[in-house]
């Protein structure tokens, strides 16, 4: 198949060069030419716009920053749209709002493209093990026409529903893994401050219903002190707001992620917003004075 | 002095009326026309658009209720911004998030237009009577020129800076009044849970430390399960959104703030949006014992 993907930063690269491995003819575009080398030298070809990707592939595949970048390269001169074949496929796969994915959709459909919203979850290390969880919205078809792109970059692929609904499992995701960070690291902070041994702690509570990937991956590196990211605090301070401005328009009553969304804008007012989300493990211990 | 006036609603009707008792002209739009009728009455000439506002006025005061609404009327079709001469002064008095205010500001700068931020507090109660608390953005010389028309509608005003500061310091005044009243809210459920008469404990509470405005007045509603409208509980949660928004940018924690954001959503998800933001009460009646 023939597949566009337009975005080439830390997720996109690693998932763009999948596709190729998997056996796909790939033309790709980012926004900053030298970008494209490391796939131009691993067989891609290279486009000179988003417009012009669309008008050489039947899957374009967008992996961005938030939701007015999405909106740019779909819809904004020298689009997507602007340069799409009949029949064209465009899998957007950056984490946005629901209803921003739904806007978008409503708009390509206006315009007779098919939209797919595909946020994944899984770090850097799953885009490029391709292992990534990949949570989709959109059409039966298109997603069917996405698949095999799909299959190249994730391991657990799921077509949740109609447009947007893709995002709405996303929004879920960053509820369970924010808490769950946030969960790890007071249990942490508590064992330190009472006296016992938390890497200790974490491995007796592996053997229960505590057991979480998030104890056992997150929960080692906080005991490592390994605070390189992985996840950056202010991409999931980023998910957290879309999570709550949703809960906001729906009026729904989040109020753990309220509190956690909290100390994420803590992280990032503090300056820690460069490093992995686990470092709210240092601002805990800051609060609790065990720095 | 020749005045406009957009947005006649709980707030904008009786100070729009204040403002032509003291003698001003008031040229008036508003979107549903039978807002309109009131002001008529009272004196007031009325327009067929807010460009046709701006151009019969010096001055011009907005009070609407979103951001978008604002945005509408001064830049939106046949809006105050196509009608405004240089040198003529917009009072959004309006309730809107500090970046918007100062975006208005800047837009209408390029065309000589002043700005003022100038939302309020005191409800419509305060503005029947004048005595809506001010909390001003913008220049001193433009606040000046207004000074003597914010007399006519408040008791205080304070200028806070420069434009968006308005708004800064309003967005600040919601989050010690609704977390006051949550407060409020929480200590009354605890007596009655308790076996306490509530309003035995209002009164008790109201001539020491914790004694406030809010006890007076919400805790009073409460206590008295009156839930009717004073201020509309989805304005404050309209509120809460631009506040917790500001917080995200700046990365700033606001553990309460946000806690009690989180009530706000429940008391909309009940249908009580409508109803006094005392109903902070009844949505802890939701959980615990009955």
């Amino acid at each position: 198949m023939k597949i566009g993907f337009l975005g080439l930063g830390i997720m996109g690269r690693p998932m763009a060069l999948n596709l190729l491995k998997g056996g796909h003819e790939l033309v790709v575009w980012a926004r900053r030419a030298e970008s494209m080398a490391p796939l131009a030298d691993a067989g891609a070809q290279t486009g000179s716009s988003p417009a012009d990707v669309a008008g050489r592939v039947d899957v374009v595949i967008s992996m961005v920053a938030d939701a007015p970048d999405v909106a740019e390269v779909m819809l904004g001169d020298n689009g997507v749209a602007a340069g799409a074949r009949p029949g064209l496929v465009a899998v957007d796969m950056s984490t946005i709002a629901p209803a921003a994915a739904q806007d978008i959709a409503v708009r390509m459909r206006e315009k007779g493209i098919d939209f797919v919203d595909a946020p994944v979850s899984g770090g850097e290390v799953g885009a490029i093990a391709g292992t990534l969880s990949i949570m989709a919205g959109g059409s039966a078809e298109a997603f069917a026409r996405a698949k095999p792109a799909f299959d190249c970059m994730g391991r657990n692929v799921v077509h949740v529903g109609d447009a947007g609904a893709g995002q709405v499992a996303k929004a879920c995701n960053q509820i369970v893994t924010g808490m769950g960070v946030m969960a790890v690291a007071e249990a942490l902070c508590f064992a330190q401050k009472a006296g016992a041994d938390p890497a200790k702690v974490r491995e007796a509570l592996l053997g229960g219903f505590a057991n979480s990937k998030i104890l056992e991956n997150h929960g080692q590196r906080m005991l490592d002190r390994n605070f390189k990211p992985g996840f950056k605090s202010w991409m999931h301070q980023k998910d957290l707001n879309i999570v709550m401005q949703s809960a906001h328009a729906l009026g729904l009553m989040l109020p753990g992620a309220a509190a956690t969304a909290q100390m994420f804008n803590a992280m990032v007012g503090s300056g820690l917003g460069e490093e992995d989300s686990i470092a709210v493990l240092k601002l805990l211990e800051k609060l609790s004075g065990q720095q | 002095m020749k005045l406009g006036f957009v947005g006649l609603g709980t707030m904008g009707r009786p100070m729009a009326t204040r403002l032509l008792r003291a003698g001003h002209e008031v040229a008036v739009w508003a979107r549903r026309p039978a807002a309109l009728a009131p002001l008529v009455e009272a004196g007031a000439s009325a327009c067929a658009s807010p460009a046709a506002v701006a151009r019969d006025a010096e001055i011009v005061f907005t009070i609407v209720t979103y951001g978008s609404d604002v945005e509408a009327v001064v830049f939106g079709d046949r809006g105050l911004a196509a009608g405004f001469a240089p040198g003529s002064v917009l009072v959004d008095m309006s309730t809107i998030a500090p970046g918007l205010a100062r975006d208005i500001a800047a837009r209408l700068a390029e065309r000589g237009v002043h700005m003022l931020d100038a939302p309020v507090s005191g409800g419509g109660v305060g503005a029947e009577a004048g005595t809506l608390a001010i909390m001003a953005g913008g220049d001193a010389a433009v606040l000046e020129r207004v000074r003597p028309l914010f007399a006519v509608l408040g008791k205080t005003l304070v200028h806070v800076g420069g434009n968006g500061a308005g708004q800064v310091a309003k967005a600040c005044n919601q989050m010690v009044m609704v977390a006051a009243i949550e407060a409020v809210a929480e200590a009354m459920r605890l007596a009655a849970a308790a076996g306490v008469d509530p309003e035995k404990v209002r009164q008790a509470l109201a001539g020491g430390s914790a004694g406030s405005r809010v006890l007076e007045v919400f805790g009073e509603r409460m206590t008295r399960r009156d839930f009717a409208a004073g201020v509309e509980a989805r304005l404050h949660h309209k509120d809460f959104g631009i506040v917790l928004q500001e917080a995200h940018a700046m990365g700033l924690p606001l553990p309460a703030t946000a806690a009690v954001g989180q009530q706000l959503n429940a008391l909309m998800a009940q249908g009580w949006g409508g109803c006094d933001t005392a109903s902070l009460l009844r949505v802890l009646e939701r959980g615990g014992p009955d």
